[in-house]
């Protein structure tokens, strides 16, 4: 008797369940908007100014920005999942050689002071490293940033001993003490040195603009499918840079981006100066070929050496490929 | 009835003492948090900065370790300084249960910043919803499956070493593989909790068929029944009450996969509030809503449980609770 009744129930609730479940993993053709990625980096963060202002709308173009964890919204680029997304220059090469090729058509910023080597009280400079260990997650850009520093000094990477740890859990590793330095980006690297009083940043990509270039990578077929979109979408970016570097408007943009990652403007004032935005005009200086970091090119070469010397991935990239000049300038 | 010993093996307690304990179970560990956060010289390992003095590097607000702190204010005496003042603290880690409560209170007062953005009780429901599909889908695979496994030797042994092996595999493996399946807003989310329980679920509704009193299935075979009617009429019935109390367990198993599915994909759910919070180090927010999800899988559990007593009343075991 029962059974009957649960059958009975069963056998609606089946029905009931399959329509919204073959509507929420039905995946939309890509007619309507660009779907795009970003997290919680304040370049890419400032989208949001736009989005809240209906700047999109306005230039006529339909986008529909999905907000992820960093890492989330990687994975989900890889998946085929995204029509572009928010990262570094080193990350698209990373996503590339596995299998999801990209385009940079835009950058919004390159570090500026934002990614930082914290030494612990007593260590002065990174040359005080020297035989002493040091925390970083291997691979990633605060290890390709170490590494920079030290060969700035004429030091190797066996001069010092690397602890492999985890970005978030860099506040802990530090407090501990029983390294002598953490490699950290913020708001993590903030953390690190309150719960450290005494520690200080060594090096950070304040010392070495353009390291790290953060922009939008475009899947080339999006590219190639709505290219008068993707044209719109880059021009909105100068009204944002302009917005937030207003003095006038500066405060609303802040405003509107702390909101987004959950943090009072106050907060957040700190990470949006570590990051220096780039107006379109800004950016074409980097779309320029070059050696070294001023140019994006170079940047990325720099970036894939890293990588492939770090086995994140096999084979060298070609980085020109990973990089579309025409948007920046005006094509 | 007061007279009555507490401790005897096994016998039965009145209601109002169980009540008691239950109560009791709760104060106890709230007992040694609040021990810990409130009498300063249990644990308070660090110094939070009320007053830097003129040590260069102290400002307001800063944690400090004791040891640090004890040598800056020699230091700032011997120099005939201003001395740093602060008072002892636990580690940022570890907030008191008055501001968890105070978390937990404004968590839900609190409008969000956009209009984009979803309140916390969204969130919740968000997440609620996702646990729902989640084990609607698992259960209409694993409790028929489990059912046939544990009546029938061939398909256990068909079914059986499979599923075993494939409940050792860390769902949240899957994680890219169930975003490239099934784009990036819920699916993956509902798979990574499907696989995370329905390989259990299978084993143990299995195993809780097997259980069956064989005279049943005898009386019923010798009655001449189909095997279709036995498995309807005999088994499922007579496995009910114990089948409705594994799927208890396995919805609570369901909710611990819920923070990691809710990783994969966009961002959303408690879980999003819970992530963001730890990453600005807002540990009064991160444990307020640590506790919600606790308060709501018990509750649910608890609702549960009343309603088992109803459905059955006729199993004793039911009532043990």
């Amino acid at each position: 008797m029962i059974a009957k009744k649960v059958s009975g129930k069963l056998k609606r609730l089946v029905a009931a369940s399959v329509i919204p479940l073959a509507m929420m993993c039905a995946q939309t053709s890509h007619a309507a908007p660009l779907k795009i990625g970003y997290s919680d980096w304040p370049g890419f963060v400032a989208w949001q100014v736009a989005i809240e202002k209906g700047w999109f709308k306005e230039a006529g173009v339909a986008v529909d920005f999905e907000w992820f964890d960093y890492s989330a919204s990687m994975d989900a680029y890889a998946a085929g999942k995204l029509d572009a997304v928010g990262m570094t220059n080193g990350d698209a090469l990373v996503t590339g050689a596995g299998g999801a090729k990209s385009e940079m058509i835009m950058l919004t910023d390159y570090s500026n002071g934002n990614d930082m080597i914290i030494g612990k009280p007593g260590i002065k400079s990174l040359k005080d490293l020297k035989g002493k260990k040091v925390a970083v997650e291997v691979g990633l850009v605060e290890h390709l940033l170490l590494l920079d520093g030290l060969k700035k000094l004429g030091m190797k990477e066996s001069d010092v001993t690397l602890v492999n740890a985890k970005t978030n859990e860099m506040p802990q590793v530090l407090s501990s003490g029983d390294v002598s330095a953490v490699g950290a980006w913020q708001p993590v690297a903030g953390q690190a040195m309150k719960g450290l009083p005494g520690s200080r940043p060594l090096f950070t990509s304040a010392n070495e603009p353009g390291l790290i270039y953060d922009g939008f990578a475009v899947n080339p077929a999006s590219l190639a499918a709505h290219r008068a979109e993707w044209q719109k979408f880059v021009k909105v970016w100068d009204r944002v840079v302009s917005y937030i570097n207003d003095p006038k408007t500066q405060p609303d943009a802040v405003k509107i981006m702390s909101a987004r990652v959950g943090l009072t403007p106050q907060a957040y004032l700190p990470f949006l100066k570590g990051t220096k935005l780039l107006s379109l005009a800004e950016s074409k200086k980097a779309y320029v070929k070059a050696d070294g970091f001023s140019s994006l090119y170079g940047s990325s070469k720099i970036a894939d050496d890293f990588n492939v010397s770090n086995a994140v991935y096999k084979d060298h990239q070609n980085v020109d490929n990973y990089i579309d000049p025409s948007f920046v300038n005006g094509k | 009835m007061s007279k009555a010993r507490w401790f005897s093996v096994r016998a039965g307690l009145s209601q109002r003492r169980r009540m008691i304990l239950g109560v009791f179970s709760f104060l106890l560990p709230l007992l040694i948090w609040s021990v810990v956060s409130y009498v300063p010289f249990v644990w308070h390992p660090k110094v939070l900065i009320t007053n830097p003095g003129d040590v260069d590097y102290l400002q307001v607000d800063m944690y400090v370790d004791k040891a640090v702190f004890a040598d800056e204010l020699k230091n700032m005496r011997t120099e005939g300084k201003a001395v740093p003042e602060g008072i002892p603290v636990n580690p940022v880690y570890l907030p008191a249960p008055d501001q968890v409560a105070k978390a937990f209170y404004t968590a839900f007062t609190t409008a969000p910043e956009q209009k984009d953005m979803p309140w916390l009780h969204e969130s919740l429901w968000h997440s609620i919803k996702i646990i729902f599909w989640s084990f609607l889908l698992s259960s209409l695979i694993g409790v028929p499956l489990g059912i046939v496994c544990g009546a029938y030797v061939p398909i256990s042994r068909l079914i059986e070493p499979f599923v075993e092996f494939f409940r050792y595999l860390p769902a949240p493996a899957f994680g890219a593989l169930a975003v490239a399946i099934l784009g990036i807003y819920d699916g993956p989310k509902i798979a990574i909790i499907v696989i995370g329980t329905l390989f259990q679920q299978i084993l143990i509704i299995a195993n809780t068929t097997r259980k069956i009193d064989f005279t049943l299935l005898e009386a019923a075979m010798t009655l001449g029944t189909t095997p279709f009617k036995l498995i309807t009429k005999v088994v499922i019935p007579g496995v009910l009450p114990d089948l409705y109390r594994d799927q208890r367990i396995l919805l609570g198993w369901a909710w611990t996969y819920l923070i990691v599915a809710e990783l994969i994909g966009t961002s959303s759910g408690i879980t999003w509030f819970i992530t963001q919070q730890a990453r600005y180090q807002h540990f009064d927010n991160v444990y307020a809503a640590i506790m919600m999800i606790g308060i709501l899988g018990l509750g649910m559990d608890l609702l549960l449980a009343r309603l088992g007593r109803k459905l059955f009343p006729w199993d004793q075991s039911q009532n043990k609770n």
